[in-house]
C-alpha cells in the first residue's frame, strides 16, 4: 500500500508531503528528486514514472509542472498508484478550482483535511469529489486564475474563444460564487486528441482519435441527466452491420469506435438501442465516456514540405498547409516544428505578404524550425519558405537529416469523429430553473507527423 | 509541521484545544497528534480521554475520526486504549465508521499481531466480508490480505463461499474497493475449468471501466483463469475480448502507458494472438516520452511477422533517423533482430541497415555492425557479399563492442577478405591500449587468420598478438586465453583449426525473451511492480521487520547488553551467512588481520573478487580511525576510512549507537574536495538499537565537481540521521586510494616520460625514520597499493627503485626510491606532470612505510 503521498514544484520544493505508514524514511522526496533531476539509466534520460530506489518504490506524475509522487516498499499495482496520483490531482482542482504551487500553499489545510479522507493507511478510501463533500469542512481559499496555466483538456475552451465563460473551468465545485447563489449549469465537452502519420508521398500511414466526453456539473440536487449519442454509433470494428460496403472517409456513414469505457456512474441499460447514456452526475469534473477510432477520418490539415538543394552549402525549404475543415471554423494556434540537419547555420524566413499572425523561427540550440499561425480559418492555406545555409555539405542527405514535420493545433467546434451529443436532458422538478447547458466540442493535435 | 519545522514544543497547548466543537479544528489537531505522539509518549497519554470521548459521539465522522487517529499514533499507552473502542466501531451502524474500523485492525496488527488475534478482531473482519456496504467489504478484503501477507499462519483463505459473496459485492464497489477485491480474488485457485468459466464471465464487464487499474487488474484474473479453461474457443473468445482494453490504455497518461507497454510485453510472450493485429497502435508518436518509445520499440519487434514485416520496417527505419541517440540505436539493433527473429525478411532487413550505414551518421553505423555480426551468426555463408561495405566505415569505429564486431567479421571470414591481414594489422597497433572486449577478439580473429592463410604476414601478426596478450597483460581471461591458443598452435595445428573454426551452433532471437518459469511467475504478477520491473517480487520487496528480528535473533540472551561483546555487529542478515556469528565470537585472537594481508599478496590482486566478498563480514580488521567521537556526537561514534578494493574505492564506516534511543534515516554527504570524491550509491545503515553498532562499505566516485585552488587531502563530511543534528567533521584522503590498478608502465615509456618531463617536475623528499628490511617485501607491498616496480640498480651500497603509479585522469607518478637496506634514511624522487600533487604523494608514502 501507499507509504507516502507528496507534491514537489519544478524546483523540488516539499508543497505537500503525507506519510501513511512511516515505513520509509523522511528524506524519500530529496532522494527522489535527486533521482529524477539527474536520471541516467538503461541509455534513457527521462526517469520513467515507476522505479524502485533503495528498496522504495517511487511512482510519479506531471501536473501543470508539479510532480505528484507516492512511495512504497511492497509489490503495489502501479496502475493503481498512478491512476490515483492523477485523481488526487483531479480532487484537489476540483476543490481549488485553479492547481497550482500557490492555491496548494493557500490552501493547504484543506489540502490534508482532503487526503486523509482519500487515502487511510495507505489504502485508497474515495477519489470521488462528490462523496467527499460530506467529510470535508474547510473552504478553499480562491487564488487568481487568470495569470496561471490551467489544468487538463478542458482547459481548451480558455483560448480566446468569446462563446465560452471563461472562469467557468477553473471555479471550485464547493466554493460559492461572490453573489451568493451558485451559477446553475453544465459543461459536456468532447474532447478529440489525434494522432496523424502521413508518409512521404502524402498517404495517411496511421491515423487514430483519443476522446473523452467529459462533464462538469454544477447543477443543485443532482437531477439525472440523458446524453444522446449518433443513432449510428457502432462499437467494435465487427459490430456494424454491412461493413464491407462502407466507405470511410466519404463524410457520412457509421461512426465506429473500436473500443470504449465509461465512468461508474454512468447507466447504459439503453446504450445498444437507442445510444443515449444516463447517469446522476457526480460533483466534479470526469471522463462520462473515453473512446477511441482508427476508423478513417479526414484530417483537418494537410502538409506539403519541398527541399530544394541550392549550391553544396544551401537549401530551400518550402512548407504548405492546408485547412481542409470547412470555412466557419477556425483553427487556433498553429504551430509547425521540423528539426534542420544539425550543421544548419543560420535560416532566412520568407513570409507570405501581408498576412499578419504569423512568425517563423530557428531555435538553433535544438537545430529547429518553429512557425506558429495564430489563427487559420478553414480552406486556407499558409507557405513558408526557409531558406538554410550548411556548415559543411550533406552529400544528398539532407531528407534523411531533416524532418519530420510535426503540427499542434487547437480547432474549436469541430471534431473529426463526427461523434455528437443529440441531446442532453435535465430531469428536474421544478420548471423555473433552466440550467444553463454547455456541450462544446474541440480537437487537438496529439502527434501529427508529415514525413520527408 | 508539514514543511519540516519541529513544533513539538507546543504539544500540550495543542492537546488543550482537542476537545473543541469544531471539525476542521479538531482535524489539525489529531494531525498534530499523528505527527508528534511519537516523541512525546508521556504527554500523549493526556489525549486518551478525549479519543475514547470522542470514539461515542453521536457523529459518526466523529467516532471515525477518533479510530482513524488513534490507530495512526504507535504509542503503546495509546494503543492499549485503542481496542474497546475499535471493538465498537467494528459493529457500528454507520458504514463510514465500519470501514474506518477496518483499516484500522490492519494498523493495529502493524503495531501488535498479538493483541489483533486475543482479541478476535480478526474474526470481527472476516465478519465484515458479508457487510451489505461494499466500501466495509472492500477495506476488510484490503485490511486481510494485509495481515495475511505478514503472517506465516492462514488467516485468510479464500474459499468458494467468500468467492461468491466477494463477486458480488465487486458490481457495487468503487472503481478502488474493485481493485482491492480483484487483488486478493487473483490469490484463488479455481476448482476446474467450469469454476474457472464462470469467475471469468464475472469479471469481464470489469475490462470496460475508465479506471486502469481496475482494467490491469481485471487483465490479471482473466489471464490467471484462462490456465484452467480448456477449450479453446472460450480462450480464443476471451482473447478477443482483452485486446481492445488493452489497446485503450495506451490513450491514457504516458505514465499509466508505460506500465500498459510493460505489461503487455509479457501479456504477448505467453500469448502473442492477443495482440497479432494490433501492431500498428504501438508505432511511436514523436511526443511520446524516451521510456514510452522504447517499450513500443520492445513490443513491435514481438509482433513482427512476415505479414507486417514491411511496414515494421518502413517505421524502424524512420525512428533510425530521429534526433535521440538512444532511441535510434536501439532502433537499429530493433531491425538487426527481426532479421534474425524472421528468416525470410532477413534480406530486405539488412537492405534497410546498409542504407542506414550509407547516410554515415557514426553511432548509427557502429550500432548496424554490431547487429549484423548476430545476422552472420544466424545465417551463416549467406549475405557475406556485404563485408565490403561494412568495411569502409572501418576507421569511424570507436566504441568497444563496435569494434570487436568487426574483428570477429574479419576474422570470420578472413579468407574472403583479400587484405583481412592488412585490416588486422591496423588494429594490432594499438592493442594494449584498447579495452578487454576488443583485445579477446583481436586475438581469437588473428589466430583464425593464421589457420585460414598460414603465410608469412600473419605468423608474424600472431607471435606479436600472442606476446601481448601472455607477457604484457595483466587481465587474467586474455593471458589464459592467448595461452591455450598458443600451446594448441605449438602442439597441434590440425586439432587448433577443429577447435578455433568450428562450425558455430546457429543462434536466435532469445535476447529479450524471458525465461519460462520466470515468465510465468510474472503474468501472475501482472498489474504489480513485479511486471513493470520484470523481476520476481523477493527481487525488490525488503522486508523491514525480518530483518530487525533476525538482528535480534543474533544476540542470544544476555549478550545484547554485553558491553564486552564485539564492537562489530554484522550489518545486515546476508553477512551472518558468510561468518557464522559463533567464528567470530570469541574473537580470533591477533592473526586475523595479518592473514588478510597476506592473501591479498598471495593472490597479487588476481582473484580480489574473492577477498571483497569477505569484506562486509569481516570486522576483525585494524580498528577503523574514529572520525567523530561519542562524546562530541551525543553518543553517536562514527569511524571510518577511504580504501581501495577490486579496483574501487570505498568508504569503509563504522556507525557506533550509545545513545538511549534507536537511530535511522542515516544519510552522508561530501564537501567539494580536491578530487571530486563524492558518494557512488546512498549510505545504508539499518535501523540502529541503542548499544549496537553497524559497519557499511560506502562505494566512492569522482565528480567533476572539484574544490579551486591547490590540492588538499582535506575531506569534510556531514552525516545525519532522523533523531539528531547534523554531525559535521573531517577526515583525511590518502592519496594511495586513488592508484589505478592499470598504473604500471613500460620500462621504456618509463624513460621516455622521465625524459619527456621538465627537471622542474622532479621534486624529492628524505625520510630519515624510514628503514627497510628487504627490497622484496617492500616491492610486494608497494605493488599492493598499486605501486609498480620497474627496475633496481646499485649506486654503492644503496639501491636503487624505480616504480610508476597513475591516478585518475591517467596522471602518472614515476618514482625513484634510494635507500641502504636495513639502516635509515629513505630519500624518494618523483616525476610526474602535476607537481602541486608532490606533498601528497609523500604524506601517503610515508603513511605506507609506517604502518
Amino acid at each position: 500500500m501507499i507509504s507516502q503521498f507528496f507534491v514537489l514544484s519544478q524546483r523540488g520544493d516539499n508543497i505537500v508531503f503525507r506519510d501513511y505508514r512511516s515505513d520509509v524514511q523522511k528524506g524519500s522526496a530529496e532522494i527522489f528528486f535527486r533521482k529524477v533531476k539527474f536520471w541516467k539509466e538503461d541509455g534513457k534520460e527521462e526517469a520513467p514514472p515507476v522505479f524502485n530506489l533503495d528498496g522504495v518504490n517511487y511512482f510519479h506524475v506531471k501536473v501543470v509542472g508539479l510532480l505528484f509522487v507516492a512511495t512504497t516498499r511492497i509489490n503495489l499495482s502501479p496502475s493503481l498508484a498512478l491512476e490515483l496520483l492523477q485523481r488526487i490531482a483531479r480532487v484537489i482542482k476540483d476543490y481549488l478550482g485553479v492547481l497550482n504551487e500557490e492555491s496548494l500553499r493557500k490552501n493547504f489545510v484543506l489540502v490534508y483535511e482532503l487526503l486523509d479522507e482519500v487515502i487511510d493507511f495507505g489504502y485508497v478510501q474515495t477519489t470521488s469529489t462528490e462523496v467527499l463533500k460530506s467529510y470535508i469542512f474547510n473552504e478553499p481559499i480562491v487564488v487568481d486564475a487568470a495569470r496561471l496555466p490551467p489544468l487538463g483538456p478542458a482547459s481548451l475552451f480558455m483560448q480566446g474563444t468569446k462563446r465560452m465563460p471563461g472562469t467557468a473551468v477553473t471555479k471550485s465545485v464547493v466554493a460559492n460564487e461572490p453573489g451568493g447563489r451558485k451559477r446553475e449549469e453544465i459543461f459536456v465537452d468532447i474532447i478529440e486528441k489525434i494522432s496523424v502519420t502521413f508518409s512521404s508521398s502524402g498517404y495517411v500511414l496511421t491515423s487514430e482519435i483519443d476522446g473523452t466526453i467529459q462533464m462538469k456539473s454544477y447543477l443543485t440536487g443532482n437531477p439525472e441527466i440523458k446524453l444522446a449519442l449518433n443513432d449510428d454509433l457502432y462499437v467494435g470494428r465487427g459490430g456494424v452491420p454491412n461493413y464491407g460496403g462502407y466507405s470511410g472517409s466519404s463524410g457520412s456513414g457509421a461512426v465506429i469506435l473500436d473500443d470504449c469505457n465509461f465512468h461508474e456512474s454512468v447507466h447504459m441499460d439503453n446504450f445498444e438501442v437507442d445510444k443515449t447514456l444516463s447517469l446522476v452526475p457526480p460533483d466534479g469534473e470526469f471522463p462520462v465516456m473515453n473512446y477511441r477510432i482508427t476508423q478513417e477520418f479526414k484530417p483537418p490539415f494537410t502538409v506539403n514540405t519541398l527541399i530544394e538543394e541550392a549550391g553544396s552549402l544551401k537549401a530551400e525549404v518550402i512548407l504548405k498547409i492546408r485547412a481542409e475543415f470547412p470555412s466557419n471554423i477556425t483553427a487556433n494556434t498553429v504551430l509547425v516544428e521540423m528539426p534542420l540537419p544539425a550543421c544548419t547555420t543560420r535560416v532566412n524566413f520568407d513570409l507570405e505578404r501581408g498576412v499578419v499572425g504569423q512568425n517563423a523561427d530557428f531555435k538553433e540550440s535544438q537545430k529547429r524550425l518553429e512557425w506558429s499561425v495564430k489563427k487559420m480559418v478553414g480552406g486556407s492555406e499558409h507557405t513558408l519558405r526557409a531558406k538554410l545555409n550548411f556548415s559543411q555539405e550533406l552529400h544528398g542527405n539532407i531528407t534523411k537529416e531533416a524532418g519530420p514535420v510535426s503540427m499542434t493545433f487547437t480547432i474549436p467546434m469541430y471534431n473529426p469523429s463526427r461523434l455528437e451529443v443529440k441531446y442532453l436532458q435535465i430531469a428536474k422538478k421544478s420548471k423555473t430553473s433552466n440550467p444553463y447547458r454547455w456541450v462544446r466540442y474541440v480537437t487537438q493535435a496529439n502527434s501529427y507527423v508529415a514525413r520527408m | 509541521m508539514t514543511v519540516g519545522k519541529d513544533v513539538s514544543s507546543l504539544f500540550t497547548d495543542v492537546v488543550n484545544c482537542m476537545q473543541t466543537e469544531n471539525l476542521e479544528l479538531k482535524k489539525l489537531v489529531y494531525l498534530y497528534l499523528i505527527n508528534y505522539a511519537k516523541s512525546q509518549p508521556d504527554l500523549a497519554i493526556l489525549a486518551v480521554n478525549t479519543f475514547v470521548k470522542d470514539s461515542q459521539d453521536p457523529n459518526p465522522l466523529i467516532r471515525a475520526l477518533a479510530v482513524r487517529t488513534m490507530g495512526c499514533i504507535r504509542v503503546d499507552k495509546i494503543t492499549e486504549y485503542l481496542c474497546d473502542p475499535l471493538q465498537r466501531c467494528l459493529k457500528d451502524d454507520d458504514p463510514y465508521v465500519r470501514k474506518t474500523a477496518a483499516i484500522c485492525v490492519a494498523k493495529l496488527y502493524d503495531i501488535n499481531a498479538e493483541l489483533v488475534e486475543d482479541r478476535g478482531f480478526l474474526d470481527a473482519l472476516k465478519d465484515l466480508i458479508s457487510d451489505n456496504n461494499p466500501m466495509v467489504v472492500a477495506n476488510a478484503v484490503a485490511a486481510l490480505a494485509e495481515i495475511q501477507e505478514n503472517s506465516s499462519r492462514p488467516i485468510f483463505e479464500i474459499t468458494n463461499h467468500t468467492l461468491t459473496k466477494l463477486l458480488t459485492a465487486l458490481n457495487e464497489c468503487t472503481e478502488w474497493g474493485q481493485v482491492f477485491i480483484l487483488d486478493a480474488l487473483s490469490k484463488y485457485k479455481a476448482a476446474d475449468a467450469r469454476e474457472a468459466e464462470n469467475i471469468v464471465e464475472r469479471v469481464t464487464p470489469r475490462l470496460q471501466h475508465a479506471n486502469c487499474a481496475v482494467v490491469l487488474s481485471a487483465v490479471k484474473m482473466i489471464l490467471l483463469q484462462m490456465e484452467l479453461i480448456t477449450s479453446t474457443d472460450v480462450v480464443r473468445n476471451l482473447c478477443k475480448k482483452m485486446a481492445p482494453p488493452l489497446v485503450t490504455l495506451l490513450s491514457a497518461e504516458p505514465e499509466i502507458q508505460y506500465v500498459a507497454l510493460r505489461n503487455i510485453n509479457l501479456i504477448v510472450q505467453k500469448r502473442p494472438t492477443i495482440l497479432a493485429h494490433e501492431i500498428k497502435v504501438f508505432f511511436c508518436k514523436y511526443n511520446d516520452p524516451i521510456y514510452v518509445k522504447m517499450e513500443k520499440l520492445e513490443i513491435m519487434i514481438k509482433l513482427a511477422s512476415d505479414r507486417n514485416i514491411d511496414q515494421v520496417l518502413l517505421e524502424f527505419k524512420e525512428y533510425a533517423t530521429e534526433v535521440d541517440v538512444d532511441f535510434v540505436r536501439k532502433a537499429v539493433r530493433a531491425i538487426g533482430r527481426c532479421a534474425i527473429k524472421l528468416e525470410r525478411a532477413a534480406e530486405r532487413c539488412i537492405s534497410v541497415l546498409l542504407e542506414l550505414i550509407k547516410i554515415k551518421v557514426n553511432y548509427v553505423v557502429q550500432e548496424a555492425i554490431i547487429v549484423i555480426k548476430d545476422i552472420f551468426r544466424r545465417y551463416p555463408n549467406t549475405y557475406e557479399s556485404i563485408i565490403a561495405t561494412l568495411c569502409e566505415s572501418l576507421d569511424t569505429l570507436d566504441e568497444p563492442e563496435a569494434k570487436a564486431s568487426m574483428i570477429w567479421i574479419i576474422g570470420e571470414y578472413a579468407e574472403r577478405i583479400d587484405n583481412a591481414d592488412e585490416l588486422l594489422e591496423s588494429f594490432l597497433e594499438t592493442f594494449p591500449e584498447e579495452p578487454p572486449q576488443v583485445q579477446l577478439q583481436l586475438l581469437t580473429a588473428t589466430v583464425k587468420l593464421f589457420l585460414k592463410k598460414p603465410t608469412e604476414g600473419p605468423q608474424q601478426m600472431i607471435q606479436v598478438v600472442l606476446n601481448n596478450a601472455t607477457v604484457e597483460t595483466d587481465n587474467p581471461d586474455l593471458r589464459d586465453r592467448a595461452y591455450i591458443y598458443w600451446r594448441l598452435l605449438s602442439t597441434d595445428p590440425e586439432a587448433a583449426k577443429d577447435v578455433v573454426l568450428a562450425e558455430k551452433p546457429v543462434i536466435s532471437d532469445d535476447s529479450n525473451q524471458l525465461d519460462p518459469s520466470l515468465l510465468d511467475e510474472l503474468l501472475a504478477n501482472i498489474a504489480t511492480l513485479s511486471s513493470v520491473y520484470h523481476k520476481p517480487p523477493d527481487a525488490f520487496v525488503t522486508r523491514v521487520k525480518t530483518v530487525q528480528r533476525t538482528e535480534e535473533e543474533d544476540y542470544p540472551d544476555g549478550e545484547g547488553g554485553n558491553s564486552e561483546s564485539p564492537a562489530h555487529v554484522p550489518g545486515d542478515a546476508g553477512a551472518s551467512s558468510n561468518v557464522p556469528p559463533s567464528a567470530v565470537r570469541p574473537p580470533a585472537a591477533a592473526p586475523a588481520p595479518v592473514a588478510d594481508l597476506l592473501d591479498l599478496m598471495g593472490m597479487d590482486g588476481n582473484n580480489s573478487a574473492i577477498v571483497a566478498t569477505d569484506i562486509p563480514a569481516s570486522p576483525a580488521g585494524p580498528p577503523l580511525p574514529v572520525l567523530l567521537a561519542a562524546s562530541a556526537g551525543q553518543g553517536l561514534q562514527i569511524s571510518g576510512q577511504l580504501i581501495r578494493r577490486d579496483g574501487q574505492i570505498f568508504y569503509s564506516m563504522l556507525f557506533e549507537n550509545s545513545t538511549q534511543v534507536p537511530l535511522d534515516g542515516f544519510m552522508i554527504q561530501f564537501n567539494k574536495n580536491s578530487f571530486g570524491l563524492t558518494t557512488g550509491a546512498p549510505l545504508q545503515v539499518p535501523l540502529l538499537q541503542p548499544g549496537t553498532s553497524a559497519s557499511t562499505l560506502l562505494p566512492m566516485v569522482l565528480s567533476q565537481n572539484l574544490s579551486p585552488g591547490p590540492p588538499s587531502t582535506l575531506l569534510q563530511i556531514a552525516v545525519k540521521n532522523n533523531q539528531q543534528p547534523v554531525w559535521y567533521f573531517s577526515d583525511k584522503i590518502p592519496l594511495i586510494v586513488f592508484f589505478t590498478e592499470d598504473g604500471r608502465m613500460e620500462r621504456s615509456t618509463f624513460l621516455e616520460t622521465w625524459k619527456s618531463l621538465p627537471d622542474s617536475n622532479e621534486i624529492s623528499k628524505d625520510f630519515p625514520a624510514v628503514v627497510l628490511n628487504s627490497v622484496e617485501t617492500t616491492l610486494d607491498r608497494l605493488a599492493t597499493s598499486n605501486m609498480f616496480f620497474i627496475a633496481k640498480r646499485k649506486h654503492s651500497n644503496q639501491d636503487v627503485l624505480y616504480l610508476s603509479a597513475k591516478i585518475p585522469r591517467g596522471i602518472p607518478f614515476l618514482i625513484e626510491l634510494t635507500t641502504a637496506v636495513g639502516t635509515p634514511g629513505l630519500k624518494c624522487a618523483i616525476k610526474t606532470p602535476s607537481p602541486e600533487m608532490a606533498p601528497l604523494f609523500f604524506e601517503a608514502v610515508e603513511g605506507l612505510f609506517k604502518s
